[in-house]
């Protein structure tokens, strides 16, 4: 439905001026914030703009949101057959939440009468099910100044208000504050590391570096390097960026270039680290990264251990695991070989036929 | 329906009323250290900078209420200036906390602060120059 509705709205695309500041509704999956609950401030939950090309999407800093999670006081409420309305307030804003009651706390009539069967299973049923009601009741009953955690859709209401429509929410027990004070601490922090990045100038600078640290790796047949050696190389990513935002505002004061720059090296470095393309065979000051599948003597290592080790009766059958081939090289070569890096060595030494895998993780040599 | 504005943290030093509009909607905490029932009055004390400083609450809307001398109390209402107090808060919401941990509440509601700040900070640069263009 999405897309046919990108592909109308792109039919419209010359009138449109506004989709163009849109992130198209095909790509909306790759941003990580789309599928998952972002707590935002009710403030910014009021003021997103919702899309253009499919209702019900809303864009926070052009992050596509449909549904968010939100602490906060009650300060309304208003009880229907059906469902609560609570007016939450985290401080920042109120929303109206439309809070669905579960079937259980539909109607205040005793459950004994309701039972149908009052002889099959006599005293335990009616009992358990009194027990989950009134556990029911303690959750979802909110008086007001009690403290409501919700998650669900944004909607706008008829008359143009932004409000919940709870998929799941619960009465908070917060004695002494401490979930309040611990929610007040994260959300900024997921601000900034998350909803006010935009998603391009994140993911895509972050690949794109990692694209050319190992394209440089492999074309010039690096082994080791500094992070400083690659300062240079990834210098034009960033001030490709600044060009694109120069171009239409003047610098403004935020972290510098060179700052930017040693921060996408960072990052660039620890996935590529995570992902065991790189290790670190002595951790100490002198930031020496080895490039895995480039490092002679890892090579080695490991084929020796393989070697050495298929000869042994207890392996000469399956051969070896590779739990048992990390062991081996942490006690033999460097203790802060990963498992990943030694994923990517074997996986680098079966395609060159140096050894032959015997069966899922199992390594051997002939 | 009629929603409430949202009740912005303050801390109690600043509920003076130079510092606050009348009517404003907010939230404070301090310790409850009286309370004149036939008033409907509760006062509630904070220390700051080695000065105590106090904060009248008019509890009209939360009674009845267990007054608890001494515990600490998150109140949550609308300011407005009542004759000899000064300014007085109107609670809608009046909680016991007791036991929380004042001095990481007051780094929470800081953090929530510069947040809002850095963020308002770089809206207005990235604004700027498009309005001057």
């Amino acid at each position: 439905m999405a897309a046919a509705a990108a592909a109308a709205a792109a039919a419209n695309l010359g009138e449109d001026q506004f989709l163009s500041e849109e992130l198209p509704s095909v790509l909306w999956g790759l941003d990580p914030v789309f599928s998952a609950f972002p707590r935002l401030y009710v403030r910014d939950i009021q003021d997103m703009p919702e899309s253009i090309q499919v209702p019900g999407i809303y864009f926070y800093n052009s992050h596509p949101v449909y549904r968010v999670d939100v602490l906060g006081k009650v300060v309304y409420k208003r009880e229907r057959e059906d469902f609560f309305c609570y007016g939450v307030d985290d401080g920042t804003g109120v929303i109206n939440c439309l809070c669905w009651k579960n079937e259980l706390l539909k109607g205040g009539e005793d459950p004994h009468t309701r039972d149908p069967k009052p002889g099959f299973c006599p005293r335990s049923r009616p009992c358990v099910m009194e027990k989950l009601r009134r556990a029911q009741h303690n959750r979802c009953r909110l008086e007001i100044g009690e403290l409501l955690r919700v998650r669900g859709l944004v909607k706008t209401s008829r008359d143009k208000q932004r409000e919940i429509l709870a998929s799941s929410y619960y009465k908070v027990n917060d004695p002494v504050m401490s979930v309040q004070i611990a929610w007040m601490m994260e959300v900024p922090e997921l601000y900034r590391q998350c909803y006010d990045k935009p998603l391009n100038s994140t993911s895509t600078a972050l690949n794109k570096a990692k694209g050319i640290i190992l394209d440089f790796c492999e074309e010039k047949s690096v082994n080791r390097f500094r992070p400083y050696d690659l300062q240079n190389i990834l210098q034009p990513l960033v001030s490709s960026q600044l060009q694109t935002t120069a171009a239409d505002q003047q610098p403004v004061a935020g972290p510098s270039a060179c700052q930017q720059l040693c921060q996408l090296l960072k990052e660039a470095l620890d996935t590529l680290e995570k992902e065991g393309f790189i290790y670190r065979k002595v951790k100490s000051q002198d930031q020496v990264y080895n490039v895995t599948t480039q490092d002679k003597d890892l090579l080695i290592a490991v084929k020796c251990i393989i070697r050495e080790d298929s000869a042994k009766d207890k392996y000469a059958v399956k051969g070896c695991h590779i739990l048992h081939i990390l062991s081996a090289v942490r006690q033999r070569y460097s203790l802060n070989v990963s498992r990943a890096a030694l994923e990517r060595l074997l996986s680098f030494l079966e395609c060159s036929s140096d050894i032959i895998s015997t069966g899922e993780n199992r390594y051997t040599v002939f | 329906m009629m929603l409430p504005p949202a009740a912005v943290f303050h801390f109690p030093w600043e509920i003076k009323s130079n510092a606050i509009r009348e009517g404003e909607s907010i939230r404070t905490f301090g310790r409850l250290v009286l309370y004149q029932s036939e008033e409907s009055r509760a006062t509630l004390s904070a220390e700051h900078a080695s000065k105590e400083h106090h904060v009248v609450v008019n509890t009209l809307f939360v009674e009845p209420f267990n007054p608890i001398l001494g515990a600490q109390y998150l109140v949550l209402g609308e300011t407005e200036n009542a004759e000899g107090v000064g300014v007085m808060v109107r609670a809608r919401v009046l909680t016991c906390v007791d036991g929380v941990n004042i001095a990481l509440l007051q780094k929470a509601i800081n953090e929530q602060r510069n947040f809002f700040r850095e963020r308002e900070c770089g809206q207005a640069q990235n604004a700027q120059p498009g309005n001057t263009t």
